[in-house]
This record gives structure tokens, sequence and C-alpha cells, in this order.
């Protein structure tokens, strides 16, 4: 690691005690049950998302109560099954063999028709330099579907008709 | 708002360092309170209650107000505790004008108090626990905890912020010498101001371009340090305000507003932000404290700002929303000089959050240092008389947003409440 230097001050060392605080022995409460057409639709490989029939917002996932409105949605819609990069990061891990981190992606994904975003993984084969906010993806789903989230497997980019648009042009 | 003009007549502060190992929390808080009481010539007599704050859950210490009472100077005096996460010191700032403006009885003067000794705990446990409700219900909903943990960790203690950098340079054309200018700017500024934590009177872009990445776009010369530190702050009535300072810095606009971004948000409910650069509860908190402050042109009648900016493409984010810079441009000021001491609008002189961090203390240094300017008492005074100046804090669980206008003038009367 690289060391920056900065004017420091050497503080006298007083005694230290012990102790403890579990802060992750917390336990948290979720409605499964109004959560559980989404996971079924997941088994069939489908996409659903809730509308809040108060301001139009499709959220995907499906959030139970809608932030804007105060309101319980409660229509589910159809999705499809493309979505775009709405913003994304770096994952960064140690590769066993040589030792050296590497970038991961972890995207955020609008899916089409929805109006919030799901932190989600892109396509371990991509390279994260490749990147771009606004790069259109498809989910790639599981073989055996169980219903939950951990049907969809990750999400594939798929060809960006903006960019061919772009050669055309050119 | 309250009826009762209220002002700032004195701010004090610890040296903060990455471990203060020569106190412990309750003596560490003490130094400030007794730099902020020295700095106004008084004494623990002229206070009548006290607001303090911190995150308990970052240094593994319950309940600090109750076992730091004498030391904070609370003794048979009315004490509040304020706690919002990484604006809790913005919030202890709001809580100490409300002490002041609501007029109680006998309560004129308010002494508030902002502190986190993080080398006493573990902060990234601290700030796991916030991220714990989302991955324990992502688990609970099928996905593995090893890869929610990885999608839900990503950047790490970074965070939100890699996202918000992503999308900002993604709008507005900043590079990441545009983000290692900012840091320069932040770490030559601390080396001035005697308090701080990382003083880098000679960093350059270079050097900050040289370190490897935390997460992309953010370089390890960029990150945000943990400190040890506090800050106090004395408010009190128009009418006392002269006792205790020659020039007090009055407060004429305060905020808090929430709005929460769609990054996290399987469990909890959400406005459905896409952008996390957009930020909708900064414009919102400036658009109301702008109003009770009187202040139509924020662009032109604030003359410096303290923003919260643990990395710096936040620093460029709040000062758009927050109405000081026209969208996408903050980066192009920083190119040239606008934001530096001596610049147009001076920002963060203090070294900012970017310089020295003890996340409870945080927002209410922003403000202390606002005020400081305004009265002339800066560790790193602009050239320049400021007039009115602004002190931000973000924080809560990524959503709340806190923003105090100060100014050398009361708020004109004529104004509707
Ligand atoms: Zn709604």
């Amino acid at each position: 690691m690289v060391r920056l230097e900065y004017i420091k001050k050497e503080y006298e060392k007083t005694r230290q005690m012990p102790g403890k605080w579990y802060l992750t022995s917390c336990r948290y409460k979720f409605n499964i049950t109004r959560f559980q057409p989404f996971l079924s639709a997941l088994k069939e490989k489908r996409l659903i998302g809730l509308k809040c029939r108060s301001c139009n917002t499709v959220s995907f996932p499906p959030k139970l109560v809608c932030g804007k409105c105060l309101t319980r949605p409660d229509q589910w819609v159809s999705l499809r099954e493309t979505g775009i990069v709405a913003t994304f990061t770096a994952n960064y891990m140690k590769d066993e063999t040589t030792g050296e981190a590497n970038a991961f992606p972890v995207i955020a994904v609008r899916q089409d028709g929805a109006d919030t975003t799901y932190l989600t993984q892109l396509n371990p084969k991509v390279k994260f330099e490749d990147v771009y906010v606004g790069m259109p993806v498809k989910i790639k789903w599981k073989d055996n579907t169980e219903g939950n989230l951990n049907d969809i497997d990750y999400y594939d980019c798929i060809d960006d008709p903006t960019q061919k648009m772009d050669s055309l042009t050119k | 708002m309250g009826d009762r003009q209220v002002a700032v007549v004195s701010a004090g502060f610890c040296e903060h360092a990455s471990k203060r190992s020569d106190v412990n929390m309750a003596e560490l808080v003490n130094e400030a309170v007794h730099n902020c009481l020295n700095n106004a010539n008084c004494d623990i007599d002229a206070v009548d209650a006290i607001v303090a704050g911190n995150m308990p859950a970052f240094e593994g210490a319950n309940l600090p107000e109750l076992w730091m009472t004498d030391w904070l100077g609370a003794r048979n005096k009315p004490l509040m505790r304020v706690t919002t996460g990484g604006s809790t010191g913005g919030s202890v700032a709001i809580a100490g004008y409300y002490n002041v403006a609501a007029g109680l009885p006998g309560i004129e003067t308010v002494l508030t108090v902002a502190f986190e000794q993080q080398s006493c705990g573990n902060t990234s446990v601290g700030l796991s626990s916030v991220a714990l409700g989302e991955i324990s219900i992502v688990n609970a909903l099928g996905l593995p905890a090893e890869s929610a943990m990885r999608i839900f960790g990503a950047g790490a203690a970074i965070g939100i912020a890699s996202y918000q950098a992503i999308n900002y340079m993604n709008r507005s054309g900043c590079t990441e010498e545009d983000l290692a200018r900012v840091v320069v700017q932040n770490r030559r500024n601390a080396a001035k101001n005697w308090w701080t934590h990382l003083k880098m009177p000679d960093y350059t872009i270079e050097q900050v371009m040289a370190t490897p990445y935390i997460s992309y776009p953010l370089r390890f010369g960029m990150v945000t340090p943990a400190s040890d530190g506090a800050c106090a702050m004395l408010y009190t009535t128009e009418e006392k305000a002269k006792d205790f300072a020659d020039i007090p810095a009055y407060v004429n606009g305060v905020a808090s507003v929430s709005h929460e971004t769609a990054i996290l948000g399987v469990g909890g409910a959400g406005a459905g932000q896409l952008d996390p650069c957009e930020q909708v509860g900064a414009v919102e908190s400036a658009k109301l404290a702008y109003a009770q402050a009187g202040i139509s042109f924020p662009e032109k009648e604030i003359d410096f700002a303290e923003v919260y900016s643990p990395f710096p493409n936040q620093e460029l984010m709040w000062l758009e929303r927050l109405g000081l810079f026209e969208e996408n441009t903050a980066h192009l000021r920083y190119r040239d000089g606008t934001t530096a001491p001596n610049g147009e609008l001076p920002v963060n002189c203090s070294g900012g959050v970017n310089s020295t961090n003890a996340i409870g203390a945080s927002a209410l240094e922003r403000v202390a240092e606002a005020a400081l300017q305004i009265m002339g008492k800066a560790g790193n005074q602009v050239p320049k008389t400021v007039h009115s100046a602004i002190g931000h804090g973000w924080g809560g669980c990524i959503n709340l947003v806190t923003l105090t206008v100060l100014s050398d003038q009361p708020r004109r009367k004529w104004r509707a409440h």
C-alpha cells in the first residue's frame, strides 16, 4: 500500500479495556406474504413489479410501501426481461492463484417498465472497464428456478442500439 | 420558525487524530467544551441547556450522554441527545437552534456538543449494521448470504459514494483529475487549520493519482480518514449575543429533509430515485432554509460554504444541489480557483470532511466553521468578509440532509415566520 505522509502528532498511550457489543445480533421482520406473488412469478421465469395506483410508479423489486404517496401498492404489472444499467460500482476480489485484486462490477439495473433499480451482479465474464451507465442488459435465469431471488443468475450484456446508430451516422 | 432570533457566539474543537490514545471519550468531549467556553470568555454557569450527539454504534459505547454528563457540563441542566447517522452534527445544530428559538422560560444559552472517538470501536461494523437489515431480507428471499454480502457490500465503506461518483462523472464530464484537485485543495486547507486530522500542505494531484483504487473511481488518496474528535458550539439569543462575541453569526434558516435513494430498498420504502447523485433532499432542504433566511439568489448571496463531503465527488454534487453552482459545472469552478480560500466562493476552508471525519461531529463542524468565518475567528480565515455562509450535513441512512444558513445580520423582521 502506498504511504501518504501527513503532519502527525503522537499522543501518549493510556490503558485500554476490552469490551464487546454485538451489533450484528439484531432480528429484522419482513412481510413475506405480500411479497409472495413476486417470488411465484420468478419460479415461472416471469418478472413482475408493483405499481402504485396513485403515482403510477412501478417498483422492481416490489416495494410494499410507496415512498412518494405513502400508500400500499397492490397492482402487479409484468416487466420485460431487458433493462439498463442505472449505476454501477466495483467489487474487488483477490484471485486465489495470482493474489491480484480484480474488479468485478456490481450493477443497479432499471428493468424496462420499472421506475426503480435492482442491485445485482453482471455476467462474471464481462470486464469492469466495459460497463457504462445506460448499458442495456438482459436477465439470465438459472436452469432450475425455485421461486426466490437466486433464480436470477445474473444479467448479461446485449447489443446497444444507440451505439449502432452512432456508427451509422459516421 | 420560532419568534426568537438565534445567534451562534462561539465554537470550539479538540485536536483530531486517528487515535487520541491520551484521552477517553469523556475527556475528549471536555476539551472541545472548554475550548468553546474559553472562546466565548464565559464559564459553564452561562449555559442553560445542553444538546449532545454522536453515533454510539460506531464506538461501541452505549448512552454516552448519561455517563459523561459531568464532562459535558450538564449536571443539573436539561440535556438532550440527538442521533441521525452521519448528519448527527447537523441535527444537533438544528436542535440547539430550536432549544433557543422555542423561548422556553430560563433557557437562553444552549451548548451543543457532537463527538466521535472511532478508535474505541469498529466503525465498519457500525456502518455495516446499516446495510444488515437489507442483507438479511434479501437473504431470507433466497439470495445466498455470500452473494448478498458481495452485492450490498460493494465499494466497502465507500458504498454509495462510488455510485454517486460514477453517475456524477457520467452526467458532468468531470475527470478523475478533477476529483483529485478537490482532495488536494481540502488537504492543503486542513494544513492551515489547527484541529484537523490529515494535514498535507504539499499534496499534489500526481500523488493522488498514483494511489490505487479503493473503489472505482475513488482512490486511496481521496478517501476520508476515521478520526477521533469533538466539536462544541454556543447558541444564544440576539439580546445576549453581544455579551459573548463582537460579531455573532445569526442563524437565519435551518432545514432537515429526508429523501430516500433507491439503491438500498427491497425491504424499506423508497421514493424511487434512479440517479444516486440526484439528491432531491438537498434541493428541498436548500429551498426551505434559503426561504427562511430570505435568500433568493444563493449563488450570489452566499459567500462561504462548508459542505459534508467525505469523498470529493460529493463536494461537487452538494454544491450544485444546494444551488451554489449551475448543474454539472462545479468541477470547472475548482479548475478556475473560484472555490479556493481567496476565490469568489470559498468552499471547505477548514479542510472539510475529506480531511477530518469524526463522524458524529463532522456535520456540526461544518456549521461551526461557517459561523467562525462570519465571526472572523476561523483557523483558515478567508481574506474577504463573509456575510452569509452555509453549513451542510448528510447522513441518516444515506437519505437525510441538514442545512443551516448563517449571516452577520439578523433575519429581516418583516418576513412572515
Ligand atoms: Zn405512489
